[in-house]
């Protein structure tokens, strides 16, 4: 019980930073950026371990941005030039210009890899397909259902592929799922296709959302366990769950990603606390709010220390 | 049928003004750059942004909101009462925004947009409007631990964005816009909102505008906006098919800004597609009540396609006054 886990990206390195930045500019051979991706994620594997994580992952130190990851190993799929999420943050966002299909595995090749470096479990990630449309242009479909039912396809055969090479946790992130009210039973019926037939444990992050609209949702939602932000929200979230009958498993973000403060293991014992009374302890998988990678390594490891000793304290006193 | 964009432009250009605003922020958030520093990149952009309108053939224009990372941000950042707090999601899009909160009574201590306005103005010939939020918007973008009552929070942003038009307009501003994006969503309070805008317009002596755009607007809402003391309604033709069928229904008595080309996506539109809209939009408003325009702001897009819708919206625009001077 009380297992801790990320939710998926954690920070590159400043060595794997220059060089992705050097291979854009022609810089340095494609093959030396793989060498330190390679480096960066064994780091990583060896930094969660270290710290007592028990669900790994791989870090996604060779992926940019969720999305633009896909996009840039399915076919179907063109570069756009930059755009502005918030402040003064860019991306680029992949303009879908004809049938989307897949070439190849698209994460398979890496997470076989962080899973060879360790014993313990490292999750499949992989980004949903309503997400990956709502995140994209479209050129190419007529409406954006079609698009994301055809996304959904594309994403289940990896998830397939993830399956049959013995992953035994597959995460869909779908940060977006709840961006557009009418369209939230596509976004579910999306993630149904792509969890249809598994028998990993699957998970689906979902940030950034308009919760009230979700809440009646997440019941019916075709997963495992749903994992939240509530570190950002002050914990609010509780309140939702306390009123209704939740028997999935939750993920429960207990810090915050968009911040440079390390909480103290008191405060986030506190929160745990707080939410066992909300849910029963097997329900809990701590982690934090999103992905870190906004975070220097530094800040992120010490909110994984956070979170891993406050677990730990929390499951030991449970455990009498 | 005046050719104009609602607002932003995207604040980089790979294939044209560079990307040197990423880093000039970047440094100068690490402080490694004087805010005059920045201030003259800030005007570089804004100089190069100006130019590709008027290369693009738009004639009414805006200064791009190169300095602003949000709608709301710029207003509360400058209004005593506001704390600037975290990431909320921008209405129905992946781009994020700094939700503010609000302490105590806003008061406006100074002029807020007047130099950025001033600057964009020397920087062209042709006229520039003053694109500003509405009260309505900066309210629901905003988190209220003070009024409590959307009312009294209402008239109370109405009074200080009033004051600014004021100012603007003094200044020589021959058109202020108002932003109004939240009324597509959930169900506003009408009575509140029309006296809020009505307060905001009140004795602004220039062509005052009020631009909805995302969500979908009901007939209620859009009768209601005619009764707004604005010279110009903006609306979003794209984001909702039904909007059209909603428009034929009202008996439209101002100014129509029809966003008609799609800012949120790639896809470009053609001239066909454009002129089609255009001949049923013109049997609700006239010609000449009417300009054209994206339907929002330019920076969701990246900047080689903001370029060409612009674009294809004056040649759109050209095409159509050619075919209407022979046939009508």
């Amino acid at each position: 019980m009380l297992l801790t886990t990320s939710v998926g990206s954690l920070p590159k390195p400043d060595y794997l930073n220059k060089a992705r930045s050097q291979v854009r500019k022609g810089e340095l051979d494609p093959a030396q950026l793989r060498k330190l991706e390679e480096q960066a994620t064994r780091e990583w594997i060896g930094t969660q371990e270290e710290l007592g994580i028990d669900i790994l992952v791989d870090g996604e130190q060779y992926r940019g941005d969720m999305v633009a990851f896909f996009a840039e190993h399915l076919d179907g799929f063109k570069e756009s030039g930059l755009v502005r999420s918030y402040g003064n943050r860019y991306y680029r966002k992949p303009i879908i210009v004809d049938r989307v299909r897949r070439r190849q595995p698209v994460t398979l090749g890496w997470w076989q890899f962080a899973q060879g470096l360790t014993q313990r479990p490292v999750k499949g990630m992989l980004t949903g397909p309503y997400t990956i449309m709502d995140w994209s242009f479209n050129e190419h479909y007529p409406s954006r259902r079609a698009t994301t039912l055809a996304l959904a396809c594309v994403i289940h055969e990896e998830a397939l592929d993830l399956e049959r090479a013995g992953a035994q946790y597959i995460q869909i992130d779908e940060p977006a799922v709840s961006t557009r009210l009418d369209e939230i039973d596509l976004a579910i019926e999306a993630l149904g296709i792509v969890t249809k037939g598994l028998r990993a444990k699957t998970i689906t992050h979902i940030c950034y959302g308009n919760f009230q609209a979700l809440a009646p949702k997440l019941t019916t939602l075709p997963v495992n366990q749903i994992d939240l932000e509530f570190a950002n929200r002050n914990f609010e979230l509780l309140d939702t769950f306390r009123r209704m009958r939740f028997t999935k498993e939750i993920g429960l973000g207990v810090v915050d990603v968009h911040s440079h403060r390390i909480e103290s293991t008191e405060e986030v014992i506190a929160n745990l606390k707080a939410a066992l009374k909300v849910f029963k302890p097997e329900q809990v998988f701590v982690d934090p709010d999103c992905g870190l990678k906004t975070r220097t390594p530094e800040e992120a490891k010490a909110k994984l220390r956070v979170i891993a000793e406050a677990s730990r304290v929390v499951r030991d006193e449970l455990c009498g | 049928m005046i050719t104009t964009v609602v607002g932003s432009f995207p604040k980089v250009a790979e294939s044209g003004y560079g990307t040197t605003l990423i880093g000039a922020i970047s440094r100068w958030q690490r402080q490694e750059l004087s805010d005059a520093e920045l201030e003259q990149v800030f005007q570089e952009i804004t100089r190069a942004v100006i130019k590709e309108q008027e290369q693009a053939g738009i004639e009414l224009l805006t200064d791009g909101q190169i300095r602003w990372e949000d709608l709301v941000t710029p207003l509360a950042r400058k209004v005593e009462g506001y704390e600037i707090n975290g990431l909320n999601r921008f209405f129905d899009n992946n781009v994020y925004y700094r939700r503010p909160i609000l302490h105590r009574t806003p008061v406006r201590t100074s002029p807020i947009f007047l130099g950025e306005y001033l600057f964009a103005r020397g920087c062209t010939s042709r006229p520039v409007k003053v694109v500003l939020p509405g009260p309505y918007t900066v309210v629901a973008l905003s988190e209220d631990r003070y009024y409590k009552h959307e009312r009294p929070f209402l008239r109370s942003i109405a009074k200080i964005l009033n004051e600014e038009a004021r100012t603007l307009a003094q200044a020589g501003a021959l058109m202020i816009q108002f932003d109004e994006p939240a009324l597509g969503f959930g169900r506003p309070p009408l009575r509140e909102v029309v006296e809020a805008i009505n307060m905001t317009t009140s004795g602004v002596k220039a062509k005052t505008a009020l631009l909805t755009y995302f969500g979908r607007l009901s007939r209620e809402i859009l009768d209601a906006l005619q009764r707004c003391h604005v010279d110009v309604i903006g609306v979003d033709m794209v984001s909702d098919p039904k909007a059209i069928a909603v428009l034929k229904r009202v008996k439209w008595t101002k100014e129509l800004a029809l966003g008609c080309l799609d800012a949120r996506n790639t896809k470009l539109e053609s001239v066909t597609e454009l002129h089609a809209l255009f001949d049923v939009v013109r049997k609700v408003v006239p010609v000449d009540r009417l300009s054209v325009n994206p339907n929002c702001g330019l920076e969701f897009l990246p900047f080689e396609q903001a370029s060409q819708k612009l674009k294809r919206l004056v040649e759109a625009v050209r095409t159509y006054r050619n075919f209407a001077t022979q046939n009508f």
